[in-house]
């Protein structure tokens, strides 16, 4: 799949499709694993911690990532219609259920789980590791999509 | 790993059941949703509202039917040649409002050669430069100018508006930065737009202000030593200005470059073959080498009663514009016939100066003249070919003042001699000059009907202002 953009024959926005694109699953997999063993390395986190902490640094990031960050850093031949649209609401054009948007919105659920059996279902960490969750899943709902609470974001 | 399991042996109830009916929901997305695309927010009847309310925009304003240019155009209409006297109407008047500054235009040796050239090339050239559009007689016309001004090497254009405006953005991007007079013309205001660059307006002629601005950008530069490294700096000015008639002081910008090392572009439609013993413009009038001048462009509409347009100078700095000037890549070449023409125009300057101080004398007659007309103030050099005439006491409204000259200009035409308004787009000048009576003096005015011309007009102003 080519990537180019404003030449002849480009991609229109490949916004919509790199996060399907070939071997970007497992490179998502990847970097999660691995910020989560650098984590295990410190010596103060115990692996409760860790995984916690795994999980909220995994939502953070990828809350910015996909529901802060609008638009393209480059500029598309279509008339700013994504300019007003979060990378979330780019994907696959918009539309749901894809498989890329099921695979983004399964892996912080997984983490959830693996993060609740490591850290042996405890309360304080429950509650920590439920609030990434929320805000994980919920912006990833098709009937959040192009919602704006309190215009936050909005243009 | 074994307390692990003990652990989830012993995990609260709430964070099972919460884990269970995630499976639950995880498990129907995964199988039980097929991708689907969002439906549109808007229902078929708010649709058809929308497209009804809809008005959509004129595609061309709305321009009422008195608007003076159109009134203009109805009323001058012009047959034959405008030579010294032009034929508007059925009258045939003193032509002072075309640039026809030699009489080049209607000259009968550069009619022949246009004419002995149109049969053999043809009339158009049909190509750019890059595509089969160069003939012998555009590299001939290049050579000739570039000897003409001790220039290395020249390069033409085929519209003399484009020429300006396509060597100021072929040199000067985003980024760099241009020290602009504010009196300049349309044409280098349009180059300036897409040049891209930031613009630092000196006021006109005012060396003061432009000195400030260098130094200003001297201290910026102090700051910044490696942007500044990678600016580019350009100084852009006419030599003679169309808007106001006046030179710029060539020998104190030329100290000023080489002082805050800024690239000088001096553009000079309206003073090549005018000024200079020999023509060669407002270098060989100040008598400054043209090597202190970065690079030189000149519209050949004027004296040279051709088209298009040249630039010339060294030849690193030319030939940078046979790839990056956009008005030579992507636009046909000059017809042949009209490159012979200016050739031979030019043959015809250097063969008589004489001409060129005929012209210094009838525009310092006229002058001096019009000088006297009451009511009105003369801007303009007194050796400068084009004068612009003022009203001495202008009212707060332009497009009343603008009605004024109008019927000022339509009187003398009426009494036999031509004049014109001097005409912008107003909305998109960067400084609007006040509104003028724009008189150009030729070189083959003779004492009587300069004297003709300076009668008329003081009687049309005279009437037309005392009403």
């Amino acid at each position: 799949i080519t990537m180019n953009i404003g030449t002849a024959t480009s991609e229109e926005n490949p916004t919509h499709s790199y996060l399907g694109s070939r071997g970007i699953w497992i490179t998502y997999v990847l970097i999660l694993l691995i910020t989560h063993f650098m984590l295990l390395t410190i010596p103060f986190f115990s692996v409760a911690v860790a995984w916690t902490l795994t999980n909220v640094v995994h939502c953070v990031i990828t809350y910015f990532m996909l529901h802060v960050t609008k638009g393209t850093p480059w500029g598309t031949p279509e008339q700013g219609k994504a300019r007003t649209q979060t990378q979330w609401e780019q994907i696959d054009f918009g539309q749901q259920f894809t498989p890329t948007k099921k695979f983004l919105t399964v892996v912080p659920v997984a983490i959830f789980f693996l993060a609740s059996f490591y850290t042996k279902y405890d309360t304080t960490h429950f509650c920590i590791n439920l609030i990434a969750l929320g805000f994980s899943v919920i912006p990833k709902l098709p009937q959040l999509h192009g919602v704006r609470i309190f215009n936050i974001n909005k243009w | 790993m074994y307390d692990m399991f003990q652990a989830l042996l012993q995990a609260p109830s709430y964070h099972l059941f919460f884990e269970a009916l995630l499976i639950i929901w995880i498990f129907k997305l995964l199988f039980f949703s097929k991708a689907y695309a969002p439906e549109s927010v808007l229902t078929e009847k708010e649709k058809e509202e929308l497209i009804a309310e809809w008005q959509p925009e004129p595609l061309a304003p709305e321009i009422p039917d008195d608007h003076p240019v159109l009134m203009a155009m109805e009323n001058n209409i012009i047959t034959g040649k405008p030579g010294k006297y032009v034929t508007i109407n059925g009258k045939s008047c003193v032509n002072m409002a075309t640039l026809n500054f030699l009489g080049m235009a209607g000259n009968p040796s550069v009619e022949a050669e246009a004419i002995k050239t149109l049969k053999k090339y043809g009339v158009g050239s049909c190509g750019p430069r890059g595509f089969y559009g160069t003939m012998d007689v555009h590299l001939e016309l290049e050579d000739k100018i570039a000897k003409f001004m001790n220039c290395e090497e020249a390069i033409l254009y085929a519209f003399g508006f484009a020429t300006i405006a396509s060597a100021i953005p072929a040199y000067s991007k985003r980024g760099d930065v241009i020290f602009a007079d504010e009196g300049v013309c349309f044409a280098i205001q349009k180059g300036l737009v897409a040049s891209r660059s930031k613009i630092k307006w000196f006021k006109h002629n005012d060396m003061e202000d432009l000195e400030r601005l260098l130094i200003e950008q001297a201290k910026e530069d102090k700051k910044n030593p490696k942007k500044a490294k990678v600016t580019r700096r350009f100084l852009v000015v006419e030599g003679l200005y169309i808007n106001y008639g006046d030179l710029c002081p060539l020998p104190k910008l030329v100290e000023l470059k080489w002082k805050y090392k800024v690239r000088l572009f001096l553009e000079e439609s309206l003073s090549f073959g005018i000024l200079g013993s020999n023509g060669k413009g407002v270098t060989e009038h100040y008598n400054i080498s043209p090597d202190d001048i970065d690079l030189i462009a000149a519209s050949l509409e004027n004296a040279i009663g051709s088209t298009g347009g040249f630039c010339c100078g060294k030849k690193y700095i030319v030939d940078h514009q046979r790839l990056s000037g956009l008005g030579y890549c992507f636009s046909a070449s000059l017809p042949p016939m009209l490159a012979t023409a200016a050739i031979e125009s030019l043959r015809l300057i250097d063969e008589k100066p004489g001409m060129l101080v005929e012209l210094r004398e009838n525009c310092e007659k006229i002058h001096s003249k019009l000088s006297d007309i009451n009511g009105t103030v003369i801007v303009g050099e007194p050796i400068s070919p084009v004068k612009h005439i003022r009203l001495a006491e202008p009212s707060t409204d332009r497009d009343f003042d603008v009605q004024t000259l109008q019927k000022i200009a339509d009187l003398s035409r009426d009494n036999k001699v031509a004049v014109t308004l001097a005409r912008y787009l107003e909305e998109e000048e960067h400084k609007l000059p006040l509104p003028s009576i724009r008189i150009s003096v030729n070189n083959q005015l003779s004492d009587e009907e300069i004297d003709t011309v300076f009668t008329t007009l003081s009687e049309a102003f005279q009437k037309i202002i005392t009403h």
